[in-house]
């Protein structure tokens, strides 16, 4: 079965398929049992059957899969086992295990795990102490030996590190624990990739000759690594390696840039030709963005090699400002450096020397190691100077200088001059010329300004030249609209050289009061770099920087972990102290990164030993137990083969010949998936408790009271609200439903327009909680219509108060109540559905308090005030439910006060414009555009 | 798997009797039509609706010349000119046998079916005795009774069915004479050649037959289906069948034919031939036999002409 990645735990049960024909032929000779039936009309039958030819067989599809079916049997017997994990031998007294963690083997680190413990069952298995260590842990780790359970829990809780390799070490330690063991198997996982001193490493492994040795190597070696990532002018050309061993065919990757709240704003694409190990890509994006980028990623390889972070950005320069002209407090605006420290200040840190004197001023400056100086018309630099800034701009430093008289006076430098200046200084403009002053003209693409709007507003009058030279143009980063150069640079080794033709002044242009200016210097310090490391700094910075932000095995940015150590200053080595990252605070950070621009990936190669060696690929753990899927196939052929001889009994066709039991079936049928989908069924049903109870009230409009715990209010309450509800049936549109009787604590008050509340003061009070759903029902545009019923039985004087009028004091307390007024005469309850004047109840004489409407107005002398919404709450002393107050006969219930039969009536209107008040809102306040939108119609 | 039919036990003939006499219940009293038997002068208790030998009055009709002197009815030809004669309602008897099939095969019930056949036959003869008693005809049993004639005749046939020893299973129907009628109830599955052999003197004697066909509902649809042995009650042979519902056309064909060939048969007889199902009512069966025994054949008109 080599073809097959198959195997058997118990071969020899295979043997049973021989017994398959002896299976075949007896399934062969017993055909299905029939069904006997008494049957009359046999004779009849027999006359029919004559033609018809019995099987005295079972059809040859049945015997095939019963025949499958015992084969099944026989093969799930076997213990298949599909994808077997290779046989790795084993016979050392003791296994050591050594596993690269590092960051190349963080992409497959679970196969290595899975190898791995594999190997440490293999030595369960054998019941072998295992030494266990990891070549990019910390050399003091413990390394054993262990027993398998412990080893198994230390594979588990070690992860790779964004840190190369140390295998010197650990190996060697490896080595001397192997001495006082017996001969063990050595088993190296490696990474595959080679480091320096491996041989050494190897060798001081095995001083002692182990049992035999297992040799890991991933099965293809795809490693792949940034190495650099330098910025120019116009773009950010990275460079990412790969391994050797892969370098046969094209491959292209892409690459993000990502700012540091790790948004990617830049992309580029490498493509490694075929044959070669390192490719490069470029970021073509703007400055002010590539500014931005905190980090370079390679898309879709999670390892610490495939990410770079960038300082640069991050860091102010340091600038040193130099000028022979001595600071004039008086001609303050004269001063060469007074505009060049205004615009550098806000993104640079400006350092000026000390001493006029240019000799003793430049070395000053150095020292403080800036990372650019900026000399305003200074002449000539004298000699030990002169080399010492020569030097320091070899070593990167961008030295900026700006024309004035003093430089055309001093003598020509090529090493402090991007150009070859002419000796003569050009005038534009002025009473002895006939040119105009010239402005500046776009800037040319080569140029660091490439991306900056040419400034329409710069004139220049007087300029220093530069000599026609065939690299010109290449050196020009500004020009005029003719033409001249007016701004030069040139590198200088690591660094470089610039040359503004005007000073930083007003005098020669106008160009240093211009934004423009600004944003050019801006370019150029973006451009320099500091100059050492800022912990070569004298005394601003400390000795070592505390770790910032690290770059975990995976290639994600984390904050530190535990193990980061700070990085001592001019550390390069990425260890286990100092994983790769950032390394000081937000005010300036250093990058220290994994890999050095000139690493190449060389894959690891095997040491040449005389012990047997078995290699090794890392492979999760793939093998199936095919033993439960076949069980499982055979089931499901027993069950086809149970409803086959259904078939063939008839059993199907005779269901469907009686429909009635086919009916019995598919009911049995649906009760189980019924059973079975109880879930759904219960998903289905949303009915709630207290569903009818709302549909009861929302199915026609209820007037609802209060019921105040009090019988005879209640009842007066209800016989109230029928009688109006009759009224409201006999002279209007509407007709509402039966009272509703709500308790305020319990009952839901939104589904009722409009709630009578008869306050009485014997009735217990409400709880908060119940008031607090009063309120929300009048804000949720619901109306509440009080009735103290006590219009005389209150005292007089104007601070008496009856009970009730206390009791409703009391509960409006705790309601947020609108400011009232009683119904204004033209508002539009007194016209909703007749025109009262008054709303009497039982009593009369009482108003009736609404919300006011304080801003209504009422122009134009129309019949009705505007205004929107409806009053949330009615106040009435009247005892309107009294007088709407009818028996069962449709006679009034109480007298009314005075017993005036037209009051009745009145209080009967009362009701019913407050309802329609209620339904309609300001409906009727609108009729009175009618005649005004009728004759805009013509009619 | 269940089985669709089962021969059931040979239900009694006291229960068959309840049974019959509760169907005769629903049936109205019986009345033979025996226009063929003018001779027979064996008084009935019920009158024929016609003229004839009775004590009942029928009508008064115009006296015609050569009409015996002492029919005048005096006292209506009084009251006119004309002279009239008394007329009597004719009241006769008739003599009816009837038969139900004993055979094994009858015991037969499927599911479907709510009796046995054996069991539907011995109601609908026995329901037909007790009307014929009722109506006062002569009934008889071939091979257990002659033609008796009593208020109580389905118990006497019941009481003679039950002490009977040994019933053939075609009885010898030479003894029966012209003019009387039979009511025949069996599931005639023997061959149609055989039948009609059987029923042939029956013809050549002039006796009017009532065949009542009891068929049970599994033999005229095939509800079998799959593989199926089927056995004959009767004889015990077995016929297995591989795939039965396969056979179902075919058979329900043959089925029918021989039915149709049958009824063809009677009514070139001018016999009946009625259909009853044992999933159905014993009295639809009745009612046309009721029919059948009351109806004017083709025979009986050309007789009264």
């Amino acid at each position: 079965m080599s073809w097959l990645p198959l195997s058997f735990g118990a071969p020899m049960v295979l043997w049973g398929l021989l017994a398959l024909p002896v299976i075949w032929w007896l399934l062969r000779l017993t055909p299905p049992k029939p069904q006997t039936e008494v049957f009359p009309p046999l004779r009849i039958l027999a006359r029919v059957l004559k033609r018809e030819e019995t099987p005295q067989q079972s059809p040859w599809w049945l015997t095939l899969l019963r025949l499958l079916m015992a084969a099944l049997i026989v093969a799930a017997l076997a213990e298949p086992v599909f994808n077997p994990r290779e046989k790795l031998s084993t016979e050392g007294e003791a296994l050591a295990l050594v596993i690269d963690n590092d960051w190349a083997s963080a992409d497959d680190w679970e196969r290595r795990v899975a190898t791995a413990s594999r190997l440490i069952a293999d030595a369960e298995r054998n019941s072998v102490p295992v030494l266990l260590a990891f070549t990019a842990e910390k050399p003091n780790q413990q390394i054993g030996p262990f027993s398998a359970a412990e080893a198994r829990d230390r594979l588990n809780a070690v992860k790779p590190r964004p840190v190369p390799a140390d295998r010197r070490e650990i190996y060697a330690r490896v080595g001397e624990a192997l001495r006082d063991l017996p001969p063990a198997t050595v088993a190296v996982l490696t990474d595959g990739l080679a480091a320096d001193g491996d041989e050494a490493a190897f060798s001081a492994m095995m001083t002692k000759p182990p049992a035999n040795f297992i040799w890991g190597t991933p099965q293809r070696l795809d490693t792949i690594g940034l190495t650099a990532a330098d910025n120019g002018f116009d773009r950010l050309t990275i460079s990412a390696v790969r391994a050797s061993s892969n370098a046969t065919g094209p491959a292209s990757m892409s690459a993000g840039a990502f700012d540091d709240k790790g948004r990617r704003i830049g992309d580029a694409a490498i493509a490694f030709r075929p044959g070669q190990t390192i490719a490069t890509g470029d970021f073509v994006v703007p400055f002010e963005l590539r500014n931005d980028f905190a980090s370079i990623a390679l898309d879709g390889v999670a390892s610490a090699g495939a990410v770079r972070v960038l300082d640069e950005s991050a860091k102010r320069r340091r600038i040193g400002l130099l000028s022979e002209t001595p600071v004039d407090e008086a001609r303050l605006l004269l001063s060469p450096l007074y505009y060049i420290r205004r615009a550098m200040e806000p993104f640079a840190d400006i350092v000026e020397p000390t001493s006029p004197a240019i000799s003793e001023a430049i070395p000053q400056l150095l020292q403080q190691k800036p990372a650019v100086i900026v000399m305003a018309d200074v002449g000539t630099v004298p000699e030990p100077a002169r080399t010492a800034l020569v030097e320091w701009m070899e070593n990167g430093g961008t030295l900026l200088r700006f024309a004035g008289s003093h430089l055309l006076s001093a003598g020509d430098d090529s090493e402090l001059l991007p150009v070859i200046l002419r000796r003569s200084e050009r005038s534009l403009g002025g009473a002895l010329s006939w040119t105009e002053p010239q402005p500046v003209g776009e800037f040319p693409a080569n140029g660091p300004f490439s991306s900056l709007p040419a400034p329409t507003d710069v004139t220049v009058t007087r300029q220093l030249l530069a000599e026609p030279t065939p690299d010109l143009i290449d050196h020009t980063w500004a020009t005029l609209a003719d033409g001249t150069p007016l701004v030069t640079g040139d590198r200088r080794g690591k660094g470089m050289v610039v040359l503004f033709h005007v000073p930083p002044e007003a005098t020669w242009s106008n160009l240093p009061i211009s934004g423009s200016f600004v944003e050019m210097l801006r370019r150029i310090v973006q451009l320099s770099r500091n100059q050492g490391a800022v912990a070569a700094a004298p005394q601003s910075q400390t000795a070592s920087l505390a770790p910032y932000r690290m770059i975990d095995a995976s290639g994600a940015i984390v904050p530190p972990g535990p193990d980061a150590r700070p990085l001592m200053a001019g550390q390069a080595a990425v260890t286990v102290d100092n994983p790769p990252g950032l390394y000081g605070s937000e005010e300036g950070v250093v990058a220290h990164n994994l890999l050095a621009a000139e690493q190449a990936l060389t894959p690891i190669v095997r040491p040449q030993l005389t012990i047997p060696v078995a290699d090794l690929h890392y492979s999760l753990d793939e093998a199936r137990d095919l033993k439960g899927p076949l069980v499982a196939a055979a089931i499901l052929l027993m069950v086809l083969d149970t409803l086959a001889v259904f078939w063939i009994g008839g059993l199907f066709s005779r269901w469907r010949r009686r429909p009635r039991m086919a009916g019995t079936t598919a009911a049995l049928l649906v009760m189980a998936a019924i059973s079975f989908g109880h879930v759904d069924t219960a998903r289905a049903n949303d009915a709630k408790p207290g569903d009818a109870e709302a549909i009861d009230a929302i199915n026609q409009t209820r007037i609802a009271y209060v019921i105040t715990g009090e019988p005879g209010v209640d009842s007066i309450s209800r016989a109230g609200l029928e009688g109006l509800r009759r009224f409201l049936i006999e002279k209007t549109a509407l007709e509402p439903g039966e009272p509703a009787g709500v308790d305020i604590s319990r009952d839901e008050l939104s589904f009722y327009p409009l709630i009578y509340w008869p306050i009485d003061p014997a009735a217990p009070e409400p709880d908060t909680a119940a008031m607090a759903r009063v309120e929300a029902y009048m804000q949720q545009g619901g109306t509440v219509l009080f009735d103290t019923r006590d219009q005389f039985s209150t005292g007089f004087g104007s601070d008496s108060a009856s009970p009730a009028t206390q009791r409703l004091r009391s509960l409006l307390s705790t309601l947020s109540v609108p400011p009232l007024e009683p119904v204004p005469s033209d508002h539009v309850l007194t016209k909703s559905f007749f025109i009262l004047n008054e709303f009497p109840g039982r009593f009369n004489g009482s108003p009736l308090w609404i919300e006011a409407s304080l801003d209504a107005s009422n122009t134009d002398n129309r019949p009705v005030r505007t205004g929107d919404g409806v009053s949330p709450i009615m106040i009435t002393a009247n005892d309107m439910a009294g007088a709407w107050a009818i028996d069962a006969n449709g006679e009034p219930l109480l007298p009314t006060v005075p017993s005036d039969p037209m009051q009745r009536v009145y209080a009967m209107r009362a009701g019913v414009n407050i309802v329609i008040y209620m339904l309609t809102g300001n409906y009727k306040s609108d009729q009175v555009h009618v005649p005004a939108l009728l004759e805009r119609l013509g009619q | 798997m269940a089985h669709i039919g089962e021969a059931q036990a040979p239900v009694g003939t006291r229960d068959a009797l309840a049974r019959g006499r509760l169907r005769a219940s629903l049936v109205p009293d019986l009345l033979v039509e025996a226009r063929r038997i003018v001779n027979t002068v064996m008084a009935g208790w019920h009158g024929r609706r016609k003229r004839g030998i009775g004590e009942n009055f029928w009508q008064f009709r115009p006296y015609v010349e050569g009409e015996a002197i002492a029919n005048i009815d005096w006292r209506r030809s009084a009251r006119d000119d004309h002279t009239y004669v008394r007329d009597r309602e004719w009241e006769a008897a008739h003599t009816v046998w009837l038969w139900a099939d004993p055979s094994p095969s009858m015991l037969y019930k499927s599911t479907g079916a709510t009796v046995s056949k054996q069991s539907r036959a011995l109601v609908i003869v026995l329901a037909m005795a007790e009307l014929l008693s009722r109506s006062g005809e002569r009934i008889a049993w071939p091979g257990v009774t002659d033609p008796f004639s009593a208020r109580n005749g389905a118990e006497r046939i019941a009481s003679h069915l039950a002490h009977a020893t040994a019933l053939p299973a075609k009885p010898d129907l030479s003894a029966i004479r012209r003019f009387s009628d039979i009511v025949i109830a069996s599931d005639f599955l023997d061959p149609v050649g055989e039948t009609m052999q059987w029923l042939d003197v029956l013809a050549r004697h002039g006796v009017r037959a009532h065949l009542v066909e009891i068929a049970d509902p599994a033999e005229e649809s095939f509800p079998y289906s799959g593989r199926t042995e089927f056995t004959d009650p009767e004889t015990g042979e077995k016929l297995t069948a591989g795939r039965a519902e396969m056979l179902g056309d075919e058979y329900r064909n043959l089925y029918s034919a021989r039915r149709a060939e049958l009824a063809a048969w009677c009514k070139q007889l001018g016999w009946s031939y009625t259909v009853n199902h044992t999933d159905r009512l014993a009295s639809e069966a009745l009612v046309r036999l009721h029919l059948a025994l009351t109806a004017e054949g083709p025979s009986g008109r050309r007789t009264a002409a």
